[in-house]
């Protein structure tokens, strides 16, 4: 097994503390409890990115809605930044399976307007802008509308809008759903990029594909419901389980796919996840 | 075969009889042009002895426009169906845009079932609420194209879906900015569309409204005063003019709509 890098754990970044979603007469979410701290090393910047991971329908998008702010729980409260606030909506960039931007927008006029809504004056948006252009490879394509741009741009000007408008905590619904092997890849180094950006930069990743997750992610968070004593599913999901990668030698380390500690971690979460 | 290939209009001539199939622009062009060449034989060879023939269409056209002001008619009829069409995307896009309000959302339901009330029966109620002439005109105008203008524009507004309006959310944009981006901006070009529809709509009843009340004239009174003395040369021409500006106004609406919103004609995949 690869050495653990040196870190240290500091200031919370988010908390989840005893979350409950109730949708009708369905209880969604049970409680969840987790919290993201803000890693630091002393060699390199470190962001970080935490895969939340679970089986469809056990309620990821609805959790996804609630670190959000776009949906309020039943009960318990999502705290974001040291001390913490309650999340509302805006503090939290979200960046939705399908990428959604404003069709009607070009792909600056997508990032002025966040930034605009961040309180920024239009000079400073522009220049914001015009940097993230640079870093996403789309300045040629600022004055395109989104319908002329392939997925892979358009994923990329989602995630430059939040930037614009949320700074540091960035969510992700599914990024690796539906692509081929290189665009997987891409999407990856794209996850890296952003968190090593900046120390505070921190990623979430709602997803059910556990290579995937466990390839990019410092933090393996997984979300299933709890069996009763005949193994009959108990409604609620919560989280069951957290793999902290960083002391498996995992985290931070690129091409770690065929390591043997890459695919026991692998077995273990997969035997784990198919129980839930 | 598909649509983005360029091909030669001869490539397979058996394609145009198959389902499911795209063909050029050239050879659709060329269907098109054959079709008209048809229709126009038919016509001229038509064996009905009422149906005038197309010079005799074409003659009543002529005596219509330069001894009968034809011209002024129609730029009557015409400016009256632009200003009842302007009324009508002012009222019924603001009642669409408002069903963001679930306050209102009954009140546009009500005026959306309005369709299904007959013109005739609303004319004596309007009469007494507009005075006749003109105003009736534009009032029976403006209802008969509300109703339907705002049952479409309802329904667009109504499948916008809930994940546009949590983007924008999630952008720290305030409920009101919401409603401008997504439900406003985000569908204006479809709001033209229905617009275009609706313009059809207003044109096809013109000739029926300006039937109800011919003071001023219109084309409508005009064609109906032909038909009443059996000038079926006539009746015709007039049609044939309604029907050219009719398109003609599709046409410009297409391209205003194209203009505006470029993005509603803009794909990745190269024609």
């Amino acid at each position: 097994m690869a050495a653990a890098h040196s870190y240290s754990l500091a200031q919370s970044i988010l908390k989840v503390e005893d979350v409950s979603l109730t949708l009708g007469d369905n209880l969604i979410l049970d409680k969840v409890n987790f919290e993201i701290r803000n890693i630091t090393r002393p060699d390199a910047i470190a962001g970080q990115v935490v895969g939340l991971l679970g089986p469809s329908g056990i309620g990821k998008t609805q959790l996804f809605h609630l670190l959000a702010g776009l949906k309020q729980p039943t009960a318990g409260r999502v705290l974001i930044g040291d001390p913490g606030q309650a999340v509302e909506r805006g503090m939290v960039g979200v960046v939705a399976q399908h990428y959604p931007l404003f069709m009607h927008r070009t792909v600056l006029g997508n990032l002025m307007v966040a930034g605009a809504r961040s309180g920024k004056s239009e000079a400073e948006c522009k220049a914001k802008a015009a940097k993230l252009l640079d870093e996403f490879r789309l300045s040629d394509r600022a004055n395109h509308y989104p319908s002329q741009l392939s997925g892979g741009q358009r994923q990329r000007v989602a995630i430059a809008q939040q930037i614009m408008c949320s700074e540091s905590f960035l969510l992700m619904d599914e990024p690796f759903s539906g692509l081929d092997l290189i665009a997987l890849r891409k999407v990856q180094e794209l996850i890296h990029g952003i968190s090593t950006a900046h120390e505070l930069n921190t990623i979430i990743v709602v997803t059910h594909d556990i290579a995937a997750a466990l390839e990019v992610a410092d933090t393996i968070l997984l979300l299933g419901r709890n069996s009763d004593e005949r193994g009959k599913f108990v409604p609620g999901a919560r989280i069951q389980a957290t793999y902290n990668l960083i002391e498996r030698g995992l985290a931070w380390r690129r091409g770690i796919a065929n390591t043997p500690e890459f695919v026991e971690c692998l077995t273990e979460i997969r035997e784990r996840f198919a129980l839930l | 075969m598909t649509a983005s290939q360029p091909q030669a209009p001869a490539a397979n001539w058996a394609d145009l009889f198959r389902p499911n199939q795209a063909v050029s622009a050239v050879a659709m062009q060329i269907v098109i042009g054959v079709q008209v060449v048809i229709a126009l034989v038919v016509w001229w060879m038509s064996p009905w002895a009422a149906l005038p023939k197309p010079n005799e269409v074409f003659a009543a056209l002529g005596r219509l426009w330069f001894a009968q002001g034809l011209g002024q008619e129609l730029l009557t009829s015409f400016g009256m169906n632009l200003q009842a069409l302007a009324i009508t995307a002012v009222l019924s896009l603001g009642m669409a845009y408002l069903t963001v309000l679930p306050a209102v959302r009954p009140i546009v339901a009500a005026v959306a079932k309005g369709r299904f009330l007959g013109l005739s029966g609303l004319t004596f109620i309007f009469t007494l609420m507009a005075g006749g002439g003109r105003p009736l005109k534009l009032a029976l105008l403006v209802f008969g194209m509300t109703v339907f203008f705002v049952t479409s524009m309802a329904a667009v507004v109504s499948a916008i879906p809930k994940s546009a309006f949590d983007h924008a959310r999630t952008l720290r944009m305030s409920e009101w900015e919401v409603v401008w981006d997504v439900v406003v901006l985000g569908t204006m070009d479809q709001a033209i569309e229905v617009l275009r529809q609706n313009a059809a709509i207003g044109w096809m009843m013109l000739t029926m409204v300006e039937g109800i009340s011919r003071s001023e004239g219109g084309v409508g009174a005009m064609l109906l005063n032909q038909n009443k003395h059996f000038h079926l040369a006539e009746v015709f021409a007039i049609q044939i003019l309604i029907l050219l500006v009719g398109l003609l106004l599709d046409y410009a609406i297409g391209v205003f709509k194209n203009a505006v919103c470029p993005w509603a004609v803009l794909t990745l995949e190269r024609k």
